[in-house]
């Protein structure tokens, strides 16, 4: 057991990067393994700096699929274990996490996205959401909360935690670099004193009692001879998925119920959307908001409600479409027409969208 | 809802960022609603180093915006980067002493100032930015100078302790970027 930091509620002025590690400690987190990549390296930092206080471990491997891999080793050794990631460190991670959704491995990390392909910038972007989501060879059996802002990542890390060590599905903390550097203040807390349980952590290979006495022994796989056999596998996953998606999948409106422009944007851009929204409303356009909290699994059926009342979709993210392609595909069928407001790799102001809704107002909706 | 945007942009390496931390500790300290994103690129040093300050009194939505209401530039670079963040409600504040040129954008008002000579002539190459963030203050309006100066013993307390005229100092510096800015508006 580590020691937690986080006894009473406390007010603090922080980056997110550093919320983030402070929620690992909260979320019970006993190793952090990591490779430094911008803009994530303060996790690790502060989670290095507060260690003779936690009495936690970490370590700094060779590279990202070292730092996976060492993350997936921690958790069979019996660890809470956690990784932190970005950009080129979260492609090259991919392995890692297609051996976690292959073996059910309840692996967390947080992503925090900067611009690509590849090196591009160190600042922002949400091009790595369809990476995040589904990559890897796979078929994407992941969890993926993408946050707005420093209170959501103290509350989805802690959250994350639980959902991946529940489900064991791979679970993600899906940021980026603005959310990762920024200060703004956060209320931190004991999850204890919100009603959070968190769910234990199991020992996986290393269970106690003898094999073939007390307890069958434990079989973990991520090989197959035969293909049906993996289809059979992949097939309870699925079925596993689907049900575990029901409990899990989260949304927030804003303004939405007699939007006639609906707004769907995810993680920090939503944010920007709020202020647009607020804006647009005060010179008499009804905009609203649909912000997908899972974005993988989507909470479709809400989502579906959502764009049928609307009359135009405005699909705004920075990056080309990732988010508005899995939507598009879950609500194939509806009618409702659609713009996009596109930035790769760059932020999306509430200008931005105040600007593009007019447009699409005057080009009648 | 009274919110301030504030672009401050320079070279790596000027202490652009560290004025940043100060301002928005001062606006959390003092209660305010703050949001601080850093903006730069991959060089420890040189290259445009540019802050995103946001002070608010209520809770702050978006953490990027289009336009600032005080834009600071000081380098050429930074004036090349930034005048994209200035409309007809910014006003500009650029160094005469560094830019070898004048922002050429349209905005409220354009304000240049020479802290980075009266810093080498007259105090200390070191709180150059210092003198930026008394014109930040004076330009601004939205903070007390106590407020400033409780900041400043947060981050550079122990410095101070350790060399007291380091203050001294520094609050000559703060007080010469606000004086740069009053004697500007006067004008």
């Amino acid at each position: 057991m580590v020691n937690k930091l986080i006894k009473e509620d406390i007010k603090m002025f922080l980056t997110g990067n550093e919320v983030l590690a402070y929620a690992a400690n909260s979320a019970e987190a006993e190793f952090m393994y990591g490779y430094p990549i911008t803009p994530q390296n303060e996790i690790m930092h502060t989670w290095c700096k507060l260690l003779p206080k936690t009495e936690a471990g970490f370590l700094q491997t060779e590279d990202e699929i070292s730092a996976g891999f060492s993350t997936i080793g921690g958790i069979l050794a019996g660890k809470r274990a956690f990784t932190a990631t970005a950009g080129p460190g979260n492609v090259i991670m991919q392995d890692a996490q297609s051996m976690a959704e292959m073996m059910r491995i309840p692996f967390v990390c947080a992503v925090m996205q900067r611009g690509g392909p590849s090196t591009a910038t160190v600042i922002y972007a949400q091009q790595e959401t369809r990476l995040t989501c589904y990559g890897g060879n796979g078929e994407g059996f992941r969890i993926v909360y993408s946050t707005a802002g420093h209170q959501d990542l103290y509350d989805y890390m802690i959250k994350a935690f639980n959902t991946a060590w529940k489900y064991k599905f791979p679970t993600y903390v899906l940021a980026d670099g603005y959310q990762g550097k920024m200060r703004e203040p956060v209320m931190l807390y004991d999850p204890a004193s919100r009603g959070i349980t968190m769910v234990p952590t199991e020992k996986a290979l290393l269970a106690d009692g003898e094999i073939g006495v007390d307890r069958k022994s434990i079989h973990m796989r991520n090989t197959y001879n035969m293909e049906e056999e993996l289809m059979e596998v992949l097939d309870s996953y699925q079925v596993d998925y689907d049900k575990m998606a029901e409990e899990v999948a989260e949304w927030e409106e804003y303004k939405a119920d007699d939007a006639e422009i609906l707004v769907i944007a995810h993680g920090i851009v939503a944010r920007s959307a709020r202020t647009a929204i607020d804006e647009l409303r005060e010179k008499g356009i009804k905009a609203g908001l649909y912000r997908p909290i899972t974005i993988r699994p989507l909470a479709v059926k809400p989502l579906r409600e959502a764009v049928s009342r609307a009359k135009h979709i405005l699909f705004t993210e920075s990056a080309n479409g990732q988010l508005a392609q899995m939507v598009l595909e879950k609500i194939y069928g509806l009618t409702t027409p659609y713009s996009t407001l596109f930035k790769m790799g760059v932020g999306v102001t509430g200008d931005d969208i105040v600007q593009k809704v007019e447009n699409i107002v005057k080009e009648g909706v | 809802m009274a919110r301030t945007k504030i672009v401050l942009a320079g070279e790596g390496g000027q202490g652009v960022q560290s004025i940043a931390k100060i301002l928005v500790e001062a606006g959390y300290e003092a209660n305010k609603e703050v949001l601080y994103i850093p903006n730069f690129g991959v060089e420890q040093r040189g290259g445009v180093s540019i802050a995103f300050c946001q002070i608010a009194d209520e809770r702050i939505g978006e953490p990027r915006y289009s336009k600032g209401d005080i834009v600071i530039m000081l380098s050429d670079r930074a004036i090349d980067r930034c005048e994209t963040y200035v409309d007809k409600n910014s006003t500009v504040v650029y160094d005469t002493s560094v830019c070898t040129k004048k922002p050429t954008c349209e905005c409220k008002e354009i304000i240049g100032i020479d802290a980075n000579k009266i810093a080498n002539e007259q105090l200390s190459a070191r709180v150059f930015n210092i003198i930026i963030l008394g014109v930040l203050l004076e330009a601004t309006h939205v903070l007390e100078l106590s407020d400033i100066k409780n900041a400043m013993e947060l981050a550079l307390g122990k410095k101070f302790d350790a060399k007291p005229e380091l203050r001294e100092l520094n609050y000559k510096a703060l007080e010469m970027g606000m004086s740069l800015v009053a004697q500007k508006a006067g004008v």
